[in-house]
């Protein structure tokens, strides 16, 4: 492998990226060489780091349906990070999700659904509060995520569109982190997908926004993209302090705004 | 999924179940597609036939071998992937196509009906690469539930070749055991005449 990195110019930290023995069987040198051109896209000359310690990605190695993987990233030293960026390189549109952490969150984890459009690796990057990018990666097997149709016309799919439900789980306790999962009734139509009927493709109308607070407090804000499912479930944790309601807000690509509020179980004296 | 409500487990498991049935391929189809009497003009995508009149269906077991054996040209007509209409230009758009290793890929040759010229340009694409010989093996491929492929296949036979395979499960059936190459469109095809159209169609 040593041509292949001086032919990209590579430093030793890539070299030591988990992307080397993942994608097995497939042309290593290439998916790296895009992740370079979808890094640079994203983060400019900024550097990145790998490593496993800071954030985690949790995915199946093949998923049941291209258009709904699940994806759980975990980021064990929570208080160190700021942000988190979810690419997807094989996608067309491959930058999925950026989450900033606010002071109401507790950014140990965040689950998210996303479409996937071929055998891609999957970088996860964290970004820390001394201004550090560190990433790591995961192999996964999908295709024909990002085109797959809904199955419904499109009007059945944006039926009650903007609606929302969140879950608790658990009761709340002093330091203990709450967990709680949004849901979002949105199609987030990728404009990738052809209507089998009409033969045209169904215009792009995908969430970028979702603002999560409480009271005057952030929990995180998401700038999402078309690689996230439609009707997105996001599942994310905040500290328990705070009396205010959980305010939603989320902002389509259409002008399309809806908000709603949420009362959390309060940490009882 | 612990985190969805039952009520919501149910119905994705219910899609998944759904959707992994239609992704176990052709010959799996739970309907049986009959051929249609020439080119399909239907969605491009589907159900498709378990068989193609004049050319021999191939798993991958048997495209390997053929590969090992004659080395045919494998052509490809997977559709591109569609821009989004009004996707920001500050977000990258990085499109990349992974197909399988030394093939032709010409996106969207398997529509039906394909404009004269367009179809003109198809078939001296394939004369070319077959050398003129109609006997030459030339295997044409997608995706599962492509009608794209087995369109271009029936052209193939309808136009004289005699050595014509298709191959139902394409691009995800070969990478379930082999690599797969980023690959470009096929420059002759991309400079193929275009008619002026909506979005859309024939993409």
């Amino acid at each position: 492998m040593k041509h292949l990195a001086v032919a990209f110019g590579l430093s030793l930290s890539v070299l030591t990226s988990p992307a080397w023995a993942l994608g097995a069987g497939d042309d290593d040198s290439e998916r790296l060489a895009r992740w370079k051109e979808i890094q640079t896209s994203i983060f400019g000359e900024r550097k990145l780091e790998a490593t496993e310690a800071m954030v985690k990605i949790d995915a199946p190695n093949r998923a049941m349906d291209a258009s709904l993987v699940p994806i759980t990233l975990t980021m064990p030293e929570k208080d160190k990070i700021t942000g988190l960026h979810l690419v997807i390189d094989d996608n067309p549109s491959p930058y999925a999700a950026k989450f900033t952490f606010g002071p109401a969150a507790d950014p140990g984890e965040i689950k998210l659904r996303v479409r996937v459009n071929n055998y891609t690796n999957i970088h996860a990057i964290a970004e820390t509060k001394d201004g550090k990018l560190l990433e790591t990666v995961k192999f996964v097997k999908a295709s024909g995520g990002c085109s797959a149709p809904m199955g419904m016309t499109d009007e059945e799919a944006m039926k009650g569109m903007g609606e929302m439900r969140m879950k608790f789980a658990g009761d709340a306790a002093p330091g203990k982190p709450m967990e709680a999962t949004l849901m979002i009734r949105h199609p987030n139509f990728s404009g990738m997908q052809m209507n089998q009927v009409t033969r045209d493709y169904t215009p792009a109308r995908y969430i970028t926004k979702v603002e999560v607070s409480r009271g005057s407090s952030n929990v995180f804000t998401l700038d999402g993209d078309i690689s996230i499912s439609s009707n997105p479930v996001i599942g994310f944790s905040f500290v328990p302090e705070g009396k205010e309601p959980i305010r939603v807000v989320a902002i389509d690509n259409q002008n399309g705004r809806w908000e709603h509020s949420f009362t959390a179980p309060a940490v009882s004296n | 999924m612990g985190f969805l409500s039952g009520r919501a487990a149910r119905a994705i498991v219910a899609i998944a179940g759904s959707l992994l049935l239609m992704a176990a391929g052709p010959a799996d189809s739970p309907v049986n597609v009959p051929e249609p009497d020439g080119l399909w003009t239907g969605p491009a995508r589907g159900y498709t036939p378990a068989t193609l009149q004049g050319a021999t269906v191939l798993d991958l077991d048997s495209l390997d071998a053929l590969i090992a054996k004659e080395k045919p040209v494998l052509l490809d007509v997977s559709l591109e992937d569609h821009r989004p209409k009004g996707f920001p230009e500050n977000r990258p758009w990085l499109p990349t196509h992974r197909s399988l290793p030394g093939s032709v890929w010409m996106p969207g040759a398997g529509a039906a009906p394909l404009d004269p010229a367009a179809e003109a340009v198809l078939l001296a694409r394939i004369a070319a690469l077959t050398a003129g010989d109609r006997t030459r093996a030339v295997v044409a491929f997608c995706r599962p539930e492509c009608w794209g492929s087995w369109n271009l296949g029936k052209r193939l036979v309808q136009q004289g070749y005699t050595n014509v395979f298709w191959f139902p499960e394409g691009i995800e059936g070969w990478q379930d055991r082999h690599p797969t190459v980023a690959t470009k469109p096929d420059p002759d095809w991309e400079a193929r005449p275009k008619p002026v159209r909506g979005e859309g169609a024939q993409r």
